[in-house]
């Protein structure tokens, strides 16, 4: 293992976030808040930090795979760790574990605050937590390669390890080109959603924020009661669109938007199954939203495909208390969280690309009962698929589901009910960040001791970087030599 | 499809379930209640009808699998549909749907009631209830295949579809001398805790109901305080004894039995993890009783090991209500209703062997992360477990959780609270009995809707068949020629 790589590494990492605290800065400065001193002051302490890192150790040789892993994990916690100076500065938190909290739910997309009003926060600020989003979006590592990859450093491994969702296709052979064009499309769906939520009456700020919000698939909002606060039906169906365009796989769009085709995006089947699944749930629960209150149609259908979308996509936002709703409509929310977006899109949890493998096997494993000695491998949009990828998906699966077992157990010992309990731990493994009960869409997760915040920071990071990454680390094989 | 083989089997398995019914006749008229008729009747017809159809189909020529799948599943159903007559009959269930639910929940050893009030029940409809978990505990094709050994029927498709737990292995060359032998070890089980139950001090009829349940893991008991009606600690300790023995996988005793070595035990990977997560679950738990009940240290323990050792080997008695335990305690049995006993025990659930197959494959999954060309199998007692073992393990669980969510949302549609649903589909699906909140252990299934019920006797079923059993019959190509 070659330590210094790693600090390297970590290095460009906050120089990276350090420049970025500068935006938040010229918000502070252009609504003449007095904190913006706190944000140079910040941003100053990480460059500085990140470019001595970079400086006293220097890339030797090429990355080996251990060290990519080893990066991922350590590069989101120091990230992390200098990424809540801003709150700490600012006197937005006097506590480590909640400054800790805010900015890790925000790099890893996820969206779950410890601020319980954020209407009386500075403008800078709010910028910041919903700028930790975005820039979590796509993955730092993956902006960090499209840096790196001019240093001839060796990064396709690094990328492999950052998006090791099932489907994730190479557009291009070089991890390098390949991060830059996910990123510029990234950046092209952010400003086409800023000029979109704008057009429709949204302040410029709320159209940032929220655009990284959903961009980013991450959920912080810059008002108490959510989207809910903007009553424009428009509004809303623009964001439906591009949370549900931030849960597909970027390369697709992509390749879309290169070949002008938008029939790529049928031929995959991931996709596919992402919007039949996405459609399913949005009938039902407009059904049953039209049942237990007297909503117009437009209002209820509304509803249900803001929160199905919100949900699947693990974005998190809400135009509305969803806690209140029948149990059979909470139960289907919750059974989404489980399901997630597709692989290589923003969002987190399971992904619908492995679920896709699942059903199938299921299938195959049904027709095995009766003819146990035919042969035959599950296929994914015309290649069949190896045992050792059928093995490690439905593995994921098992691990995904005990890891989020036991942390109900554990979330349930700071004192807080089944539901709440279940909830949390779904949403923050999912990265969604708004479960039910205490955690529900009008509640922050304030309540929780200190302790409790820093294992759910600590699950929001396995979660996002699809738990293998962040497990291996406890394997003590892995720091032999 | 050889029908003929298919209606000759619930033939036989109408005609055992009939005979059983001239044992609660019997008690009936011992203690002079009005319920006896009822037996006679329904066991009169239900041989009479067994009778003709084994008569008429008659068994020709060996089972294919398909057909093994079909008459195993017909046979259940079968004998949960005639063995729910006498509820009807005796008027002390007033609906199909509440009997068959009985009559399911008692075949399938998942001992939940939809009796609110046990105690005023007649002995025959008591002892009736207990029988029937007796009679499921070992599995009816089990005792089928006994008793036809001399008829010379290749019965070992239909073996394994009933009991097709991971590691069954056939302990005799002769398939039905197997059955006699897991037979013989189930009735001296029982006839031992009998006496014990009786020695220390429980009435003769009250003995044989509880050894009933308790050795097939199934729960129906004939008081309304379930266990815990008896104040003896020492019964309390024995039944724990007992349920525990019953998780085990049946084969480790013969082999103990035949080398007089009871080292086999602990030579068993599966019960080695069996030993250990009950012991763990155990310590934690009694922890926090002490911490949050008046208990003294022997109750604590005595409770925690009762709940666990009951919840885990999906027995389902109490001798405490422990949905007014901490939210901990209460997430760690929900945990323990996915586990379930030993494959080739008469528990239910996903087994610990399955588990252990999960465990070991999640770390070798994290081994692979760091050496992706490594080929590697995992081992269980020493043997090299294939690939195509691996994935039908996990697809298994995958299949379990995905039911299990998917009946979740079926529940709470019908009305039921999130606690209640999950619990009560954790705790049919896994042949446990009682789950939290509406459905703990002091209560029972009663309010469940009359949908509800079929639903949930269609989960007993099928978690007893372990899901492939009675799954691929849904198959399309499984009807086809």
């Amino acid at each position: 293992m070659n330590y210094r790589n790693i600090i390297a590494i970590m290095g460009v990492m906050l120089i990276i976030v350090g420049i970025s605290m500068i935006f938040p800065a010229v918000w502070s400065l252009y609504y003449g808040e007095d904190d913006w001193s706190a944000f140079l002051l910040s941003s100053a302490i990480t460059v500085s930090a990140g470019l001595l890192a970079h400086k006293a150790t220097g890339l030797r040789g090429e990355v080996q795979h251990k060290e990519a892993i080893a990066v991922l994990t350590l590069s989101w916690i120091a990230a992390s760790a200098f990424g809540s100076l801003p709150y700490l500065l600012t006197g937005t938190f006097v506590s480590f574990a909640d400054a800790v909290f805010e900015t890790i739910s925000g790099f890893t997309t996820t969206g779950a605050s410890v601020i319980p009003d954020v209407e009386i926060i500075s403008h800078g600020v709010l910028f910041w937590r919903s700028l930790t989003l975005w820039l979590g979006g796509m993955g730092i590592i993956v902006l960090f390669v499209a840096v790196l990859s001019s240093l001839g450093v060796n990064t396709l491994q690094m990328f492999r390890a950052e998006s090791p969702g099932a489907g994730a296709e190479k557009i291009k052979p070089r991890a390098g080109t390949t991060a830059k064009i996910l990123w510029f499309t990234y950046v092209g769906l952010t400003v086409v959603e800023i000029l979109i939520l704008w057009a429709l009456g949204m302040p410029l700020f709320d159209a940032f924020c929220h655009a990284f919000g959903v961009i980013g698939t991450g959920g912080f909002s810059t008002k108490n009661s959510g989207i809910a606060y903007f009553d424009n039906p428009l509004l809303h169906w623009a964001m439906i669109l591009f949370m549900f365009l931030s849960g597909a796989n970027f390369a697709l769009h992509y390749q879309a938007f290169r070949g002008k085709d938008l029939r790529v995006f049928w031929k995959n089947g991931e996709f596919r199954l992402y919007a039949h699944l996405m459609l399913l749930f949005t009938v039902i629960l407009t059904g049953v939203v039209l049942a237990s209150s007297d909503y117009s149609f437009e209002a209820a259908l509304r509803q249900a495909a803001f929160h199905v979308t919100a949900i699947m996509t693990t974005t998190g936002y809400a135009i509305s208390d969803y806690d209140l709703w029948p149990y059979f409509g909470r139960s289907l929310l919750v059974l989404l969280m489980f399901i997630g977006s597709c692989s290589g899109s923003t969002g987190g949890s399971i992904k619908v690309g492995r679920l896709l493998i699942l059903l199938k096997q299921f299938r195959l494993e049904l027709q095995r009962a009766i003819h146990p000695r035919a042969i035959v491998n599950a296929k994914i949009n015309g290649r069949s698929i190896s045992s050792e990828m059928m093995i490690n998906v439905q593995q994921f699966f098992f691990i995904y589901l005990s890891i989020t077992a036991v942390s109900t157990v554990i979330i349930s010992s700071w004192g807080i009910d089944l539901v709440s309990a279940f909830t949390a731990a779904a949403a923050i493994m999912s990265n969604v960040g708004t479960g039910l009960g205490l955690v529900g869409p009008m509640h922050t997760y304030d309540f929780l001791p200190a302790a409790g915040k820093y294992y759910l920071s600590f699950l929001m990071i396995v979660g996002r970087l699809e738990l293998y990454a962040v497990l291996v680390l406890f394997l003590p094989s892995f720091w032999k030599k | 499809m050889n029908y003929r083989n298919i209606c000759a089997v619930p033939g036989m398995v109408l005609v055992i379930t009939g005979i059983s019914m001239l044992f609660p006749a019997l008690w009936s008229l011992y203690y002079g209640d009005y319920d006896w008729p009822a037996f006679l009747w329904t066991g009169g017809v239900t041989v009479i009808l067994g009778l003709t159809l084994y008569k008429v189909c008659g068994i020709t020529g060996a089972f294919q699998a398909k057909e093994a799948f079909a008459a195993v599943v017909l046979s259940w159903v079968a004998a949960a549909g005639f063995g729910a007559l006498p509820f009807l009959l005796s008027g002390t269930l007033p609906t199909f749907g509440s009997a068959l639910f009985e009559a399911m929940s008692g075949f399938t050893t998942t001992g939940a009631s939809v009796f609110s009030d046990v105690e005023i029940l007649p002995h025959g409809v008591l002892f009736w209830r207990s029988f029937t978990h007796w009679l499921g505990g070992m599995g009816i094709i089990v005792l089928f295949v006994a008793v036809l050994s001399s008829l010379g029927v290749n019965a070992l498709s239909m073996f394994k579809a009933e009991s097709p737990g991971p590691v069954i292995e056939k302990i005799t060359p002769r398939i039905s001398a197997t059955a006699k032998i897991l037979w013989y070890i189930y009735i001296g089980m029982t006839i031992v805790l009998v006496v014990i139950l009786y020695a220390l001090g429980m009435p003769l009829f009250d003995s044989l109901c509880h050894a009933f349940g308790t050795v097939a893991t199934g729960g129906f008991s004939i008081k309304n305080l379930s266990i815990g009606y008896y104040a003896n600690p020492l019964i309390h300790w024995v039944i724990i004894a007992f349920m525990f023995l019953a998780g085990i996988n049946f084969v480790l005793y013969y082999l103990a039995l035949k080398g007089k070595d009871l080292r086999v035990f602990w030579k068993d990977g599966e019960f080695r993890l069996y030993a250990r997560i009950t012991l763990v679950f155990i310590a934690v738990i009694a922890v926090t009783l002490l911490w949050t009940t008046n208990y003294s240290s022997e109750a604590a323990l005595r409770h925690a090991a009762f709940q666990v050792v009951s919840i885990m080997t999906t027995t389902g008695y109490a001798t405490a209500d422990f949905d007014l335990w901490t939210t901990t305690a209460k997430a760690m049995l929900v945990i323990l209703m996915f586990v379930g006993g030993c494959a080739g025990s008469t528990s239910g659930s996903i087994k610990v062997g399955r588990m252990l197959i999960l465990l070991k494959q999640g770390y070798l999954e994290l081994q692979r992360v760091l050496h992706p060309r490594s080929v590697t199998q995992i081992r269980i007692n020493g043997k090299a477990v294939r690939p195509e073992l691996v994935m039908n393990v996990q697809q298994f669980f995958f299949i379990y959780v995905f039911i299990a969510a998917v009946s979740v949302t079926v529940m709470s549609a019908l009305g039921l609270d999130p606690v209640s649903a999950f619990t009560a589909v954790a705790a049919t699906l896994g042949n446990v009995g009682p789950g939290l909140a509406e459905v703990g252990p002091m209560r029972n299934y009663a309010l469940v809707p009359e949908a509800g019920k079929y639903y949930l006797s269609f989960l007993m079923l099928a978690g007893r068949l372990e899901l492939y059993t009675l799954l691929v019959l849904f198959l399309p190509s499984f009807w086809r020629k």
